[in-house]
């Protein structure tokens, strides 16, 4: 069984820090995955997309994704493409109150105030490991710890202090997680 | 079996060094340059040597020198520093000096490159075009056993999806089997003895142990690759037997079609793929087993029609194919475009199947 | 002492004692009467032998007349591309650090086509010996123009002599090489002249001692006489060399 993610957002909300993180945190335990990248030059506000497939024997995915199960979606900037791609009823990431849950397609959609979330537990640039923390809490895919561990494998000796900080936010965004209402659409149960 | 997630680049680096390779030299260009920038790092650990060269001609020639030294060899960039490297590579082919030459391509157009070849004189070069990192990460080891087995350089195909990608692989040394010695390589043990070495492609030898000459040697570098043709082309191939139409594809393209027949398939048409693992030695004669029963040969490609050739020559039935590939490039000029894309893929396909039989 | 009695003829065949042609030498060579470039081979395998790295020795030879040498070196030699000499002997090297790897290349080889090698090869101090055969002209091809051919020189491209608006100026390797901080020894000597000739093998020894040394590159560039490129005489050869190549070329080391 594979599970596919798409993630989509703008430079500078920590797009591909959290895809990899998964996608270490899921080959740490001992799984399958693949992770791809798409992203424009800039360092900051432009397009940023990544992928993540996780598997539990060799993957059949295709490096550009067919289709997709599940997507978190940080910005609703550049997100069609990714968003054209997910197959419908999967669950869905949104990073509130910048996109608007109605404009995804028929999934399963939760939200989080990512910034608020990360500000409140003093670690406003970690976004990213808000949303990130969401998305396992609602998807279960890795161990919790698997997450954390991935997440510290991954700050180069520059940024090593900033662990704890990023732990808080993906601790932070399992619990803020609730389901997003969408107009007259279902509300996830 | 632990699997490590690495980039492609990084993989193919860290298998190749698993091979026993100890010299690499390269010029960056993208996307090869991830590549050289891991042989940079891994190489000095196992004692190796790594040099960023001046350009993509120094590059293949330290590799050359580094070869008839008796040293697993290998530079790299993509077809358009391959471009600059076919002088060497031909002159490796036809003084028999093994090394290998990793083209991280941008895309597919360059298969005329790596079969027809831009250098000189009467030489193939055996090439290997994996579908996907694992098996780049068997390539990376298998060019250097065929570039030792045949004394010959090896040409590894590549692409952006290959070299960005990043999966979980697990790297350690293969086997593919027994290699003979290299006592040709230079080594200066033999100079003053009267029987010192000589690697030259007019393989005159010396004037007290005169060689074959030109004529004689580049005879036999042919039959050489003649002989090479008939053990070493490689070709996978899925639903043949009841396959109304065959799609052809080689590389990360065929990863793609295998993808889309697989759900073409559970839709109940009978369509069925065929994949060249080696673009040189072309597997003809698997191709033309493989498209007998065939009412449609579909060629997918991303070129203006490459492999095609290929294709045409070896067909059981050279009008029953067609051409449902085409150039593709990102606007960026260094990765794949839209083609490359499994929906795309599948309406051409669909399309080509709906024109109906040939007459 | 006695006096030798030459009435007679010799009792026996003589008794080979001693052999002035280095052992290194597996034939004549094929080259013009007059060329110097057999001269340089000579001297430079005599220092192999001198300084007992024969058995670690491997050239690499590039495209020229000398080229041919290749068939009576008694070395390991790899006959590479035009001009990519020292390309392919930091391949070498970098790989058999404990060899002796030189390079035997033409003005045309070194200058011409591979001025960006042998540049590059200098900046990385790679520990390699790198001889041009510096003669002015591509003798192997008929005698045209290279990037040394002195002002005034006549060759096929450049009949009415070498001319600085039409033909631009001659480029002086070993000063260019001299200027990079990775070459440790650079030298141009002649081969025009018996005591020219003693001096280069000076230079080449020490060449090949900086060498061993690990001290860096080292280059020798010697001038060679080809009278047939030039349009003079064998017997003028040596002399002409004197008056063109040299006035344009001084001899001595450039670093030490």
């Amino acid at each position: 069984m594979e599970r596919e993610l798409v993630v989509t957002g703008i430079g500078g909300q920590g797009i591909q820090l959290l895809a990899k993180t998964l996608a270490l945190a899921a080959t740490r335990e001992g799984r399958h995955a693949m992770l791809s990248a798409d992203y424009g030059g800039e360092m900051r506000g432009g397009p940023s997309r990544a992928s993540v497939v996780i598997g539990d024997s060799p993957l059949r995915a295709l490096p550009v994704l067919a289709s997709a199960w599940s997507a978190i979606v940080a910005h609703h900037r550049f997100s069609e493409p990714a968003l054209a791609r997910l197959r419908p009823g999967g669950p869905a990431i949104v990073n509130l109150p910048l996109v608007d849950p109605s404009s995804l397609p028929p999934m399963v959609v939760y939200g989080v105030d990512a910034a608020a979330v990360a500000a409140s537990v003093d670690a406003p640039q970690a976004i990213g490991f808000v949303l990130l923390g969401a998305y396992n809490a609602v998807t279960r895919l890795v161990a919790p710890e698997s997450l954390a561990a991935a997440m510290e494998e991954l700050l180069p000796p520059y940024r090593k202090q900033h662990a704890a900080a990023n732990a808080r936010a993906l601790a932070a965004g399992a619990v803020a997680v609730r389901p997003a209402r969408r107009a007259g659409a279902e509300v996830a149960g | 079996m632990t699997l490590e997630l690495l980039e492609g680049s990084e993989a193919i680096a860290a298998s190749a060094i698993a091979a026993g390779c100890r010299f690499f030299a390269g010029y960056p260009m993208s996307p090869f340059t991830g590549l050289l920038e891991s042989m940079s790092r891994l190489l000095p650990a196992v004692g190796g040597v790594c040099l960023n060269a001046e350009s993509e001609i120094e590059g293949v020639n330290m590799a050359l020198g580094a070869a008839a030294a008796g040293a697993r060899a290998a530079t790299g960039s993509c077809g358009q520093g391959i471009a600059l490297m076919q002088e060497a590579i031909a002159e490796a082919a036809l003084n028999e000096t093994p090394f290998v030459v990793f083209n991280m391509a941008r895309n597919q157009q360059d298969y005329f490159q790596s079969t027809r070849g831009g250098g000189w004189g009467d030489y193939r070069t055996i090439t290997l075009a994996p579908k996907d990192i694992p098996e780049a990460v068997e390539h990376a080891q298998l060019a250097f056993h065929l570039a030792d087995k045949h004394r010959a350089p090896v040409i590894f195909y590549g692409d952006p999806l290959i070299a960005q990608t990043r999966v979980g692989v697990s790297i350690r040394p293969l086997d593919f089997g027994p290699l003979p010695p290299k006592d040709w390589a230079l080594d200066g043990t033999r100079s003053g003895t009267g029987k010192s070495r000589q690697i030259w492609t007019w393989a005159m030898g010396k004037a007290t142990d005169p060689g074959p000459g030109p004529d004689r040697h580049w005879r036999a570098i042919a039959a050489k690759f003649d002989a090479i043709a008939k053990v070493e082309a490689r070709h996978e191939q899925a639903h043949v037997e009841d396959a109304e139409t065959l799609v052809v594809a080689f590389g990360s393209a065929a990863k793609f079609v295998e993808y889309v027949v697989a759900e073409l398939r559970a839709e109940g048409h009978r369509i069925g793929w065929f994949r060249p693992v080696t673009l040189w030695p072309f597997p003809g004669e698997a191709l033309a087993k493989a498209t007998a029963g065939a009412r449609r040969v579909l060629v997918f490609e991303l070129n203006a029609g490459q492999m095609l050739d290929d294709v045409l020559i070896h067909a059981a039935d050279r009008s029953a194919v067609r051409f449902i590939g085409g150039v593709s490039i990102a606007e960026s000029g260094l990765a794949y475009g839209e083609l490359m894309d499994a929906p795309v893929i599948r309406d051409r396909i669909l399309a080509a199947v709906g024109e109906g039989t040939r007459s | 002492m006695t006096v030798i009695d030459s009435s007679r003829p010799p009792a026996g065949p003589a008794r080979r004692v001693a052999d002035s042609r280095p052992s290194l030498l597996l034939g004549e060579h094929s080259l013009c009467p007059g060329c110097g470039e057999p001269v340089a081979l000579r001297v430079l395998l005599e220092v192999l032998q001198e300084l007992e790295i024969v058995q670690r020795s491997i050239g690499v030879v590039g495209h020229g007349c000398y080229g041919s040498f290749v068939r009576i070196m008694d070395v390991d030699v790899l006959q590479c591309l035009h001009g990519r000499a020292p390309a392919c002997a930091t391949g070498i090297k970098r790989v058999r650090p404990t060899c002796v790897v030189f390079t035997l290349q033409g003005d045309g080889d070194m200058a011409n086509e591979g001025l960006q090698e042998v540049l590059h090869a200098a900046a990385r101090g790679e520990k390699i010996t790198c001889v041009m055969l510096n003669n002015g002209v591509f003798g192997d091809t008929g005698g045209q123009l290279t990037a040394t051919t002195v002002l005034g020189q006549r060759t096929k491209t450049s009949l009415d002599g070498r001319d600085a608006e039409t033909h631009g100026y001659p480029i002086p390797v070993a000063e260019l090489v001299a200027a990079l901080r990775g070459a440790a020894y650079v030298a141009r000597g002649a081969v025009s002249t018996a005591a020219a000739v003693a001096q280069t093998k000076r230079m080449l020894r020490r060449a090949f001692e900086t060498q061993l040394s690990g001290a860096g590159f080292s280059l020798v560039e010697i001038l060679t006489m080809c009278p047939t490129g030039w349009f003079v005489s064998a017997r003028e050869g040596p002399g002409y060399l004197g008056d063109s190549m040299e006035r344009a070329y001084p001899l001595g080391e450039l670093t030490r």
